[in-house]
């Protein structure tokens, strides 16, 4: 075969790409991590007769439909922010779309946090049978990364704040970026499959 | 083709930064290959106490039963013993074999084999380790719970893995262990997929790796896709334990019953079948290699072995369901599953040819790491042709959960994968301590343990036809097991004897890494992959300059060589006539 | 086989197992599977010998592979080593032959015929329209084993049934059908006579099909790990002439409706009789 020395002489390229490389392998995991929780989701949902199981109703849309709007826009302001941010614009401008993020997700967790009280409060536990078990394990397990990625987020406000943007500022704002809208995906994929339909 | 070149940080200075929390992939190398043996030792005592249970019913364990068991005299009760197999399967499988073949020779061989000066995410690499020992501090930890360990086995079946069979925080914990062990490899797996992507040495393309790297590539890749889905089940679990959700309850057992026990086998076989190759595809890899090494010529059909490994990957993935056919799955997935089950043993079959064509017309030189690697071939020919009978549905139907099971996973596993890992601690010795173990202890070891071995699991396949089952604290209860007794006996002396010659391997490692004098020659098993370009011990950040690769890795007695040498490194143009 | 075997119990006598081994059974004669009383258990065993067979013939291959390379071409014997990748055409055909011979006079086979027996015999469930087969219901639960007949009325869970605790009674050449749920944790109904295993799981209903013929006293065991006394959740098949099984049956109905009392809610954990028509057989 062809045995050219590359080493590529600007690193900053091959960086980026083994940043993105490691990314990918990364959300293969976490999405196969969710997709065995939709295998389970199918499972039952195929062997009960009637869904949801035994009579009880489905989950009043209204609070899922917040979280959808809070992280769908979410995603929207942060991709703003990368753009400006890499567009060089200083901090004053960049800086308000990360934190404008960063709220969204919180008002996302406010939603969720909501959404669960509502449900106890109409007699709905996680006990009370698999249907209500798919719920909350799905939403906890969510907003458990949601919280973690909103971490992620808070760690960007200094890296914004420097002055530079070397390779590893791009690096770091670019995945935290995929992992946000990764889980945005996820959730729109929950919010269609056990709440709406 | 290496991306870009890694740069060179100071030496560590400190203690701890030189050995705890080091960010060196050599030394977390060494620190998984502690971690490892401890942790055969312990399965290995624990397999030792199940046998005795077994053989001697009613008798107390020597030595260490007294203070163990003080309120039976001595004698292991049953609770225990289902604790015993519960913890020795997970601790081999996740405390041993994995943490010393994935973890140490995953970590050691990757960057020294690829040519490059460390992994990609060295911080991550650390982090990985250390989550390991949490993991490890859990579930050893759980013994010490009011209700004792995990008692389900390793597979922990729901509905007998939630509260209903085991009360107590024993299981919990263990689910929780596993999980965070799966964090710990995943961060490990995402760094060898992408070091072996993106660091391998300039001119070096895929088929010029090594079968090691090979194998523990994919191992990697199986890691990252199949170890989440574990993770989901064991989540999914816990939340049953811990929050009363409803997943694996049913019948009478649950409230309303929607639930269904079988989702959990479903899950935990999508990720255990993968798992199996997870455990023996490096040793694969490392036996190829070491096959072609010692019989000084170029591995046979190399490409070909490469490519067997690659399809066994994306096969394992498929056949999941050969461990569920007593559940009653639908006929029409039972005959596929035992179908494409059956489709496993050509790319098998194909590598098994090609280790026997290396060494075929080779001039062998049978050293210790030679001699594990010929034993590899021999156990895993009995392991691997064993399963067929456990592929065809119905005479799994009577073999299912009997020793016969037993006998075919241990051949696989304890003989097959723990031999590939003994060969690859004598063959990487001297890269990773500079010092040689002694061969002649090293051969006595090798015939001991190939003894005892097969006495052990020849007789599980024995007593498993003859109809005895598994997880039975006491088989004699059964009458038409009660000829049994002598075989399991003899099973029982043959184990002890395999775990002494255990003790000949741990004696003699530690006393050469200690006290064992330095090997001078930076290549004394005289093979030409890039580990053994550079002095021994591997110097920090391996190669101050980046090699270029510029032939493969089993060159050798290449007869168009005019140096004294009858190989040639990777790095020298390859001669041709 | 009488070498191996002689071998074998050398081996075991020294292994101090002697004191034990005054039933005077030959090593070969330890290892065998537990009497075949059943129709169809000798399918199963007939494949196991005929994949040991094959087995034995390319384990055979590669014994003679390593060892024999080994002793022809160790260093000493063998000096210069043939320079070769195993790319030529020749090396890559007796490879992929390899392959394939073990895939199709192995693998293809045995599934082969594997694939016939289940489902030609094994998944073959009885017709119950056209023929009359004895029915029984089991509830597993750790760690014992319940079985219901249907008593007089021939229909299930209802006061008159007949329900034994660990004690199975079965009619000789008779077809046998058993459905089986779990009250607690997963077991498994293991008949080593009959070479079968079902699990019973809890909140499905699973099913087995067989037929016995040979008159007598055997065991039953809980093939799957179910806590503590898994080891101990054993329980007795009996397998009864027609007459004898018959004269039973009408006693134990009697006693049923003396004894059982209606009110006792506890033992209504039976079912309706799902019945296996010919619709469901042909969907097999
Ligand atoms: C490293 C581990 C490992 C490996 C490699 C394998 C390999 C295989 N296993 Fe095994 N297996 C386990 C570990 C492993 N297994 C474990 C741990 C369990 C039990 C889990 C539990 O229940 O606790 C299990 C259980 C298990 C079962 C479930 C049994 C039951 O519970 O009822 C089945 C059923 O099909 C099976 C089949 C196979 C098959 C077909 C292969 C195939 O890959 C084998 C392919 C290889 C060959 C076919 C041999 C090579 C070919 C030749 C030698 C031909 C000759 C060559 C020449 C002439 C040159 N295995
Ligand atoms: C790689 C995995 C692995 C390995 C190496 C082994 C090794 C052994 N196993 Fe194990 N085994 C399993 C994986 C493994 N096993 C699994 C997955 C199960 C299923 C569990 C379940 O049912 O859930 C199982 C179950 C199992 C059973 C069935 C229990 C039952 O069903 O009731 C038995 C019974 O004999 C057994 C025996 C042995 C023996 C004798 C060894 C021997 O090879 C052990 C020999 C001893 C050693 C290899 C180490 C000894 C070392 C020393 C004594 C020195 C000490 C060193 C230090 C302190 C540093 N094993
Ligand atoms: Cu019931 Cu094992
Ligand atoms: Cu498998």
């Amino acid at each position: 075969m062809e045995r050219t020395a590359i080493l590529h002489s600007d690193s900053a390229e091959g960086k980026r790409l083994v940043s993105s490389i490691a990314m990918i392998v990364v959300l293969v995991s976490f999405s196969m991590l969710f997709a065995s929780l939709f295998l389970g989701y199918s499972y039952f949902r195929i062997t009960s007769p009637v869904w949801p199981p035994m009579g009880m109703d489905k989950v009043e849309l209204f609070y899922p439909t917040l979280s959808t709007f809070a992280i769908v826009l979410s995603s929207m302001t942060f991709m703003i922010f990368r753009a400006k941010y890499f567009g060089g614009g200083d901090v004053k401008k960049t800086l308000p779309w990360l934190l404008g993020t960063i709220a969204l997700g919180l008002g996302f967790m406010y939603t969720q946090f909501s959404l669960w009280a509502d449900l106890k409060s109409k007699g709905f536990y996680a006990s009370s049978g698999v249907f209500q078990s798919l719920v909350y394990s799905f939403t906890w397990i969510h907003a458990a990364h949601i919280v973690i990625a909103l971490l992620a987020l808070a760690y960007l406000i200094p890296v914004t704040m420097k002055k530079e943007c070397t390779i590893t500022e791009e690096n770091k704002v670019n995945n935290v970026g995929k992992f946000w809208h990764f889980l945005d995906v996820i959730w729109l994929l929950m919010y269609f499959i056990i709440f709406v339909i | 083709m290496a991306f870009y070149e890694q740069h060179i940080h100071p030496k560590p200075t400190t203690f701890i930064s030189k050995y705890i929390f080091s960010y060196d992939h050599k030394v977390i190398g060494k620190q998984f290959l502690w971690y490892g043996i401890l942790g055969l030792g312990l399965g290995g005592i624990m397999a030792l106490m199940i046998r005795w249970a077994l053989a001697f019913p009613g008798e107390a364990f020597p030595l260490i039963g007294q203070f163990m068991f003080p309120e039976t005299g001595g004698v292991i009760p049953p609770d225990t013993y289902a604790m015993l197999f519960t913890m020795h399967g997970t601790i081999m499988i996740f405390y041993a074999i994995t943490p010393i073949l994935i973890g140490a020779f995953g970590n050691f061989c990757i960057p020294l084999m690829i040519g490059c000066r460390d992994m990609a995410f060295p911080l991550m690499n650390m982090l990985s380790f250390w989550l390991a020992v949490l993991s490890a501090v859990l579930l050893v930890g759980s013994l010490f719970t009011p209700l004792g360990a995990a008692a389900g086995g390793w597979t922990a079946y729901p509905t007998l893995s939630t509260l209903i069979g085991s009360p107590g925080v024993g299981q919990t914990l263990w689910a929780v262990a596993i999980f965070v062990l799966g964090i710990s490899s995943t961060m490990g797996a995402i760094n060898y997929i992408t070091t072996v992507i993106t660091l391998r040495a300039p001119g070096m393309g895929y088929f010029d790796m090594p079968l090691t790297i090979w194998g523990l590539w994919l191992t990697a890749i199986l890691n990252a896709i199949f170890l989440p889905v574990l993770g989901a089940g064991g989540l999914l679990l816990v939340f049953d334990r811990v929050f009363g959700t409803q997943f694996f309850l049913a019948g009478a057992a649950a409230t309303s019953g929607t639930g269904d026990p079988v989702l959990f086998q479903h899950v935990f076989w999508i990720f255990g079948h993968p798992e199996v190759y997870i455990l023996i595809l490096p040793a694969w890899g490392i036996v190829s290699d070491i096959l072609s090494f010692f019989s000084r010529k170029p591995a046979f059909g190399a490409k070909a072995t490469a490519l067997s490994m690659t399809s066994i990957t994306i096969l394992s993935t498929l056949v999941y369901g050969h461990h569920m056919y007593t559940t009653q799955m639908s006929p029409l997935l039972t005959q596929t599953f035992m179908t494409l089950t059956m489709t496993i043993s050509i790319p098998s079959a194909i590598f098994f040819a090609n280790w026997l064509g290396t060494i075929w017309k080779g001039s062998i030189k049978f050293d210790t790491p030679m001699l594990f690697s010929l034993g590899v071939v021999f156990v895993f020919g009995l392991g691997g042709l064993t399963g067929l009978y456990l592929g065809t549905v119905t005479t799994d139907l009577y073999l299912h959960d009997t020793y016969f099971v037993v006998g075919h996973f241990h051949y696989t596993m304890a003989a097959s994968v723990l031999f590939g890992s003994f060969a690859a601690i004598y063959f990487w010795m001297p890269k990773m301590f500079g010092k040689m173990l002694n061969e002649t202890w090293g051969k006595i070891h090798f015939w001991l343990t190939m003894l005892g071995l097969n006495g052990v699991f020849f007789g599980m396949l024995f007593v498993g036809y003859a109809g005895m089952h598994r997880r039975l604290y006491d088989p004699f209860v059964y009458d038409f097991l009660q000829k049994l007794v002598p075989i399991n006996t003899f099973i029982t002396w043959s184990a002890i004897l395999m775990g002494l010659s255990q003790i000949i391997f741990v004696v003699n490692f530690v006393y050469v890494v200690f006290w064992g004098k330095e090997e001078t020659d930076p290549n004394p098993w005289k093979v030409g992959t890039l580990e053994w370009t550079i002095p021994s011990p591997a110097p920090h950040y391996n190669f101050d300059q980046i090699p270029v690769v510029k032939c493969g890795p089993h060159e050798l007695g290449n007869p168009n060589l005019t140096t004294d040498r009858d190989f040639q490194y990777q790095t020298e143009e390859l001669v041709e006539a | 086989m009488n070498l191996v075997s002689f071998f074998f119990e050398g081996l075991i006598m020294a292994a101090g197992g002697a004191g034990k081994v005054h039933d005077g059974l030959t090593f070969w004669q330890r290892i065998q599977p537990p009497e075949d009383i059943s129709e169809h258990g000798h399918l199963i065993e007939w494949l196991f010998n005929y994949t040991t067979i094959l087995n034995i013939f390319f384990f055979a291959l590669v014994c003679a592979g390593l060892f024999g390379f080994s002793y022809l071409y160790s260093a000493k014997r063998h000096s210069k080593p043939y320079y070769t990748y195993g790319n030529k055409k020749s090396h890559i055909m007796v490879a992929t032959a390899i392959g394939l011979s073990v895939f199709l006079a192995i693998d293809m086979n045995i599934t082969r015929m594997s694939n016939n027996d289940y489902t030609g015999v094994f998944i073959n469930w009885p017709d119950e329209d056209k023929e009359e087969v004895y029915r029984v219901q089991v509830m597993a639960q750790q760690w014992a084993w319940h079985f219901r007949y249907p008593g007089k009325d021939g229909v299930f869970n209802t006061e008159d049934d007949v329900v034994y605790l660990n004690d199975l009674r079965v009619p000789a050449g008779k077809k046998v059908v058993i459905q089986m749920i779990s009250k607690d944790v997963i077991h498994s109904l293991y008949l080593p006579n009959a070479r079968r295993k079902v699990d019973a799981i809890p909140g499905r209903i699973t099913r087995i099909w067989f037929k016995l013929n040979k008159p007598g006293k055997y065991d039953i065991a809980c093939a799957e790990m179910c806590g503590t006394y898994h080891y101990r959740m054993q329980a007795k098949l009996t397998v009864y002439e027609d007459a004898d099984m018959n004269a039973w049956m009408a006693e134990a109905q009697e006693k049923a409706i003396q004894e059982n009392d209606p009110e006792n809610l506890e033992r209504y954990w039976g079912w309706t009789w799902q019945k296996t028509t010919r619709k469901e057989v042909s969907m097999n």
